[in-house]
């Protein structure tokens, strides 16, 4: 690549971190780079919590952050301090030059900048405040100190800055009197560091290139896939999946309900599913694990339903703005009795967007609930994604079964067929009136609780699902890296895959033969491909984000062959450096840049 | 209490960082810290000529690696100004408000461009030689061939000169009082030296002779990019003009700290201020001499590092005192040019 830069922001909330990273996003994905980003910002609303934003800006996507940023940027010395090694060698590291009162020794940053890291010591205080009156602007002007001290266009970050104050004319001017303040200083600073934007790649043919969130790309896959309801109860990190429905629904004529609980909104929109519509719910752990019960109606009653499930720290309140992949069991197997569901798990933010949609078509071609497993990484990161011309989903799959003539009560909604998946009627539909119950039931919909119906349910329940993983159009798996026998084979799913991908990419570089596994479908599991890929490997290293290893279990009780745990409960997204690590370990390699 | 003593050194060239080894080598559980208003680690300021011939990585100029300090435990704060010292208290203020206790001090700030009064008002136009920004910068202004004014001349002017010359651009001296400094060259000299200049392929206007300089203006569109007028009228056009007139100490951050200033920070032969805690050492300072019987100034790579070596071992226990380590004298080659001693360093 020959543009390969990562920009982190540190300041403490309420400094504009945030907004900062979000415009600076915005404005080089304008400029056509492709831009990964991802922020961390603390539980309390405002306060003194930590915030950081950070993107990767390159000429093709890339699937993770860096370990290392080019750039750190300081809006709250207390705060960027602990940060400050994250700047690379050669690396910039923007602060503010003055103080407002004295300060201790070792209260600014400028004392624990390695002599490896180039300092700017830039008047941001100073500048905001001639240029606006007031020193609420010190985000913006470091956006303009950027643009201006990388020699780029200052226009991107203009539109950008007016598109976020869109309607609020009198910020919007004070903005950009800040932003064109901080680019007029940065422009004339003497750059001493190795930083290079190179051209941003040429326009990608056909597909338009947007920045979008995880969660955005959620809703725009349930939006494309035509979602017909939608009930949810907020709860962080799912809560922008509602917000942003909220308000693009009734553009579709479609209707959005925020109900009083999980418990109501699971309800719901399995109801909706049972009256044809295509309905989904959005929730975390704790409210998942609220709807685990109503999961199993959805299983039993074989309605389909779309509950997309954004993880946190846990258990219980947990960390809330942490990331973590540790609902995997509990999505897979929460609740009573054989529920079998599916679960599949985007890796990226175009899979969030893929997955999003075409888990519609999953929950009616095969009649059961499907559970779009993200994180907090994946729902907040940002990524430019090339969305397709035509939206790349099935209108509808609804198989309803030809009922005309059909007796009154004799319709078997429930009928044990070969391929497992039973015709199926909608309320209203003549012919097709049948019970739908959360008792075991037998071909018509009526309870029965003979030993052979319910083990020929649950059997039909189960088999049904195999077929999605050959869903049309849809990557249940895939493999990277080398072909045939790998001396490594990394295993990876969610959110945790892209920086098993930069591992593994960085490895191979290193000579060690690698490959990766990148797992979408989860459940039903992909046993047959796992259990192929691991007999390539050498050794098998399963990286993610929980204490247990959960994936590593399930795929265990799947391929009985060893791995390699590499289970991480930081609240931060797994390190590309530990992947790297593990698989020079595995491999039986010294680390050749450690040795240097 | 820590009895681990707290050494803080201003300014981080020669002088500084050859303190810094020393201070380490002799106190060795001590804590370090150099600060300075570059944003460089130590570089090679004599190095700076070979901008010239197309180094533009700053990196192959810096003397140490950024492990260096770090394997040595000394803190380097770049970018960072020295406003106050209080002497009493031990105590000195940065240009952010944050305050630094220091158990010693080593002053080794060392002296910037000195640019005469008359000139002031044409600073604008003129490019500066100090840093590697500012080596760029000329280095950037002068295309192919193109032609330099040097203003006054001095030893660092001078060996930029030679690069010039043998980089395929022309240069014109304008000669004065400082054309040699800080050699000392008497009137009988002169004329030998100002011919060994011409030999070399400078071209040497004197200023006295042409009744100074009276303007210095951009030059017209298409032509060159600077006009010097002389009070005569005549004129010479080129595309840069650097002055060079010696160098004049740094030690604004001192005026109020309560120890004896002359022009540079006066010190005992052993350079220890008038403050027991205070030490200077390089172009900052004058060191009394018994022999001349006055405070001199000693310049000269190699000087400036034996006085932060020298300052060091004083600082933590010995009491020496400073003796000259440089041949002072300006030389003539066999082929007829000027040599200085202050081009030799290592």
């Amino acid at each position: 690549m020959s543009t390969d830069i990562q920009i982190a922001i540190v300041g403490s909330a309420g400094d504009g971190t945030i907004a900062a990273g979000d415009i600076l996003r915005r404005a080089m994905a304008e400029m056509g780079y492709r831009v990964i980003s991802f922020d961390v910002y603390p539980p309390e609303i405002r306060g003194f919590g930590k915030c950081i934003a950070r993107l990767r800006v390159t000429d093709e996507q890339a699937y993770s952050l860096k370990p290392q940023s080019d750039v750190l940027v300081s809006l709250d010395d207390s705060h960027a301090i602990p940060h400050v090694n994250e700047a690379r060698e050669w690396g910039a590291v923007i602060y503010e030059g003055g103080s407002v009162g004295p300060l201790a020794e070792g209260a600014h940053i400028s004392a624990h900048i390695d002599p490896g890291q180039i300092p700017y010591n830039a008047p941001i205080r100073e500048l905001s405040e001639k240029s606006t009156g007031s020193a609420r602007s010190r985000n913006v002007v470091v956006l303009g100190y950027i643009a201006g001290l990388f020699r780029l266009s200052v226009d991107p970050f203009l539109r950008a800055l007016n598109s976020k104050f869109k309607g609020k004319a009198d910020v919007a001017k004070k903005n950009e009197a800040a932003l064109r303040a901080g680019f007029e200083e940065g422009a004339r600073w003497f750059r001493l560091d190795d930083i290079a934007f190179g051209p941003p790649p040429a326009k990608n043919g056909g597909a338009t290139v947007e920045m979008i969130s995880g969660n955005a790309a959620v809703v725009r896959g349930a939006l494309d896939a035509g979602i017909d309801n939608f009930f949810g109860y907020p709860i962080t990190p799912a809560t922008s999946i509602m917000e942003r429905l909220a308000s693009e629904m009734p553009k579709h004529g479609t209707r959005l309900v925020q109900t009083e609980d999980e418990i109501s909104a699971i309800g719901a929109t399995i109801g909706a599913g049972f009256t044809g519509a295509r309905a989904a719910t959005a929730t975390s752990g704790p409210g998942l694990a609220l709807m685990a019960e109503m999961l199993g109606l959805g299983v039993i009653a074989e309605i389909p339903s779309v509950v997309y499930v954004s993880q946190r720290g846990g258990p219980s309140t947990g960390m809330p703005t942490k990331t973590e992949q540790s609902d995997l069991n509990m999505a897979v197997h929460g609740g009573h009795g054989d529920a079998p569901r599916i679960v599949i798990a985007p890796t990226n933010v175009e899979g969030c967007y893929r997955c999003g949609g075409k888990a519609f078509e999953m929950a009616e071609a095969y009649q059961t609930p499907v559970i779009v497993l993200l994180d907090l990484y994946l729902s907040n990161r940002y990524e430019t994604v090339p969305f397709p011309a035509q939206p790349p989903f099935e209108a509808d799959t609804n198989r309803y079964a030809d009922t005309r003539g059909g007796k009154a009560a004799g319709f078997k909604r429930y009928a044990l067929t070969e391929g497992h998946v039973s015709p199926r009627s909608i309320p209203g539909q003549a012919g097709g009136m049948h019970v739908a119950t959360g008792l075991e039931h037998n071909e018509l919909g009526r309870p029965n609780d003979q030993s052979a119906m319910h083990t020929a349910m649950s059997r039909k329940r189960h088999e049904k699902l195999k077929a999605a993983l050959k869903h049309p159009d849809f990557t249940a798996y895939k493999r990277f890296g080398d072909e045939g026998p790998v001396e490594v084979g990394v295993i990876a799913w969610g959110s945790t895959f892209g920086e098993a991908l930069e591992a593994m990419i960085l490895a191979r570089e290193e000579g060690i033969r690698c490959a990766a596994l990148k797992v979408v479908m989860i459940s039903p599991f992909p046993t047959e491909a796992v259990a192929a890929f691991m007999a390539d490997s050498g050794a098998t290293l399963v990286p993610e984000l929980n204490y247990q290893g959960q994936f590593a279990g399930i795929l265990q009780a799947h391929v009985a062959r060893p791995v390699t745990r590499l289970a991480r409960v930081t609240g931060e997204p797994m390190e590309v450096g530990e992947i790297l690590a593990e698989i020079r370990r595995l491999a039986g390699r010294t680390p050749a840049r450690q040795a240097a | 209490m820590s009895t681990v003593r707290h050494h803080v050194i201003i300014g981080s060239g020669v002088a500084g960082n050859q303190a810094a080894e020393t201070l380490r080598e002799h106190d060795p559980d001590s804590r370090i810290t150099m600060i300075t208003i570059s944003r460089l680690p130590f570089f090679n300021r004599y190095d700076l000529p070979r901008v010239f011939r197309g180094e533009r990585d700053w990196r192959r100029f810096i003397i140490y690696p950024a492990a260096y300090y770090r394997d040595n435990r000394i803190t380097l704060r770049r970018a960072t100004r020295v406003v106050n010292v209080d002497s009493a208290s031990q105590i000195l203020k940065l240009e952010h408000k944050e305050s630094i206790h220091f158990d010693s001090l080593l002053v080794a700030s060392g002296a910037g461009a000195y640019l005469p009064e008359e000139l002031s008002e044409f600073r604008p136009l003129l490019h500066g030689f100090g840093a590697f920004r500012d080596a760029v910068t000329v280095a950037d202004a002068l295309p192919k061939g193109g032609h330099a004014i040097l203003l006054g001349g001095d030893t660092i002017g001078l060996d930029l000169a030679r690069t010039l010359l043998d980089t395929g651009h022309r240069v014109t001296l304008v000669a004065g009082p400082y054309t040699f400094w800080p050699h000392e060259v008497t009137p009988e000299e002169r004329p030998q030296y100002i011919a060994a200049l011409q030999r070399m392929g400078i071209v040497v206007v004197e200023a006295q002779s042409r009744g100074g300089i009276a303007a210095i203006e951009p030059g017209a569109k298409g032509l060159s990019a600077r006009k010097l007028t002389f009070e005569d009228g005549s004129e010479l056009a080129g595309d840069v003009v650097m002055p060079f007139f010696g160098i004049a100490p740094s030690l604004d951050f001192m005026l109020g700290s309560g120890v004896d200033i002359e022009r540079g920070l006066l010190v005992t032969p052993n350079l220890r201020t008038t403050n027991e805690n205070i030490y200077a050492a390089g172009d900052v300072c004058q060191i009394w001499t018994d022999k001349a019987r006055r405070y001199c100034f000693y310049h000269g790579w190699k000087n400036v590092r034996a006085m932060g070596e020298l300052a060091a071992r004083n600082i933590t226990g010995a009491n020496e005192p400073w003796v000259p380590t440089q041949d002072e004298a300006l030389h003539l080659t066999a082929d007829g040019k000027i040599q200085s001693p202050f081009w030799e360093y290592q």
